[in-house]
């Protein structure tokens, strides 16, 4: 997620401040993830413990929705969003 | 509350979980984490994808015209958004599976992934042997 910020980041000064809703958007879900790491860790370690894990549906759904809205938000910039000089 | 399909105790899943996820029983934890596992391998395929896409109409203004920089950066993105909303239907589905015990459902994704692929691939050919030396 913070490669892609990176990659986005060559965007800034040819398609302005609308690239930094992309940047800021991949780092705040890079830390997200980075933040809820350790709790989704032990919770898989208690579940192989207790031989029993409930899916964990929400934090799956949150990260592929990122990654979509990303890309739908990439295809928004290459397609719509003119050059600057 | 709704009941867990183990034991009949109350369910930990939370609301969201169990209405996502209803019936069957919860499988091997190992493969609830296997699955997941495979859920972000598709993730960070789509994520290279997206790099990429951003990466050629970002770095290839030299090499590629405008028209051809266009598709293939849009190309890929339109994979990266197919294979990312794809890999959490893919997981969802292998997940209902294991709970009720049936055959785990072929991925979808894996052929968009491979004609996309080829795709790019091919129009890439076709520009290098077109292009005048």
């Amino acid at each position: 997620m913070v490669a892609a910020a990176a990659v986005f980041l060559r965007w800034l000064p040819h398609h302005g401040w609308f690239v930094g809703t992309l940047v800021g958007g991949a780092i705040v879900t890079a830390l997200a993830i980075n933040v809820t790491q350790k709790r989704r860790f032990h919770r898989a370690v208690r579940g192989i413990n207790q031989e029993s894990m409930p899916p964990n549906v929400g934090s799956t759904a949150a990260v592929a929705a990122s990654v979509v809205i990303l890309a739908a938000l990439g295809i928004y910039t290459v397609l719509f969003l003119p050059l600057q000089p | 509350m709704p009941e867990d399909s183990n034991t009949g105790g109350p369910d930990a899943r939370g609301r969201f979980t169990s209405r996502i996820l209803r019936g069957g029983t919860e499988p091997d934890p190992r493969f609830t984490l296997a699955n997941e596992r495979t859920f972000l391998a598709w993730i960070r395929t789509s994520l290279a994808l997206l790099a990429g896409g951003v990466a050629v109409e970002a770095f290839m203004a030299d090499l590629l015209g405008p028209g051809l920089r266009k598709t293939i950066a849009v190309l890929l993105l339109v994979l990266a958004l197919v294979i990312g909303g794809g890999s959490f239907f893919r997981w969802l589905n292998v997940e209902r599976a294991m709970r009720s015990k049936t055959p785990l459902p072929l991925p979808l994704i894996a052929p968009v992934l491979a004609i996309g692929g080829a795709l790019v691939a091919a129009i890439m050919v076709v520009f290098v042997i077109a292009r005048p030396a």
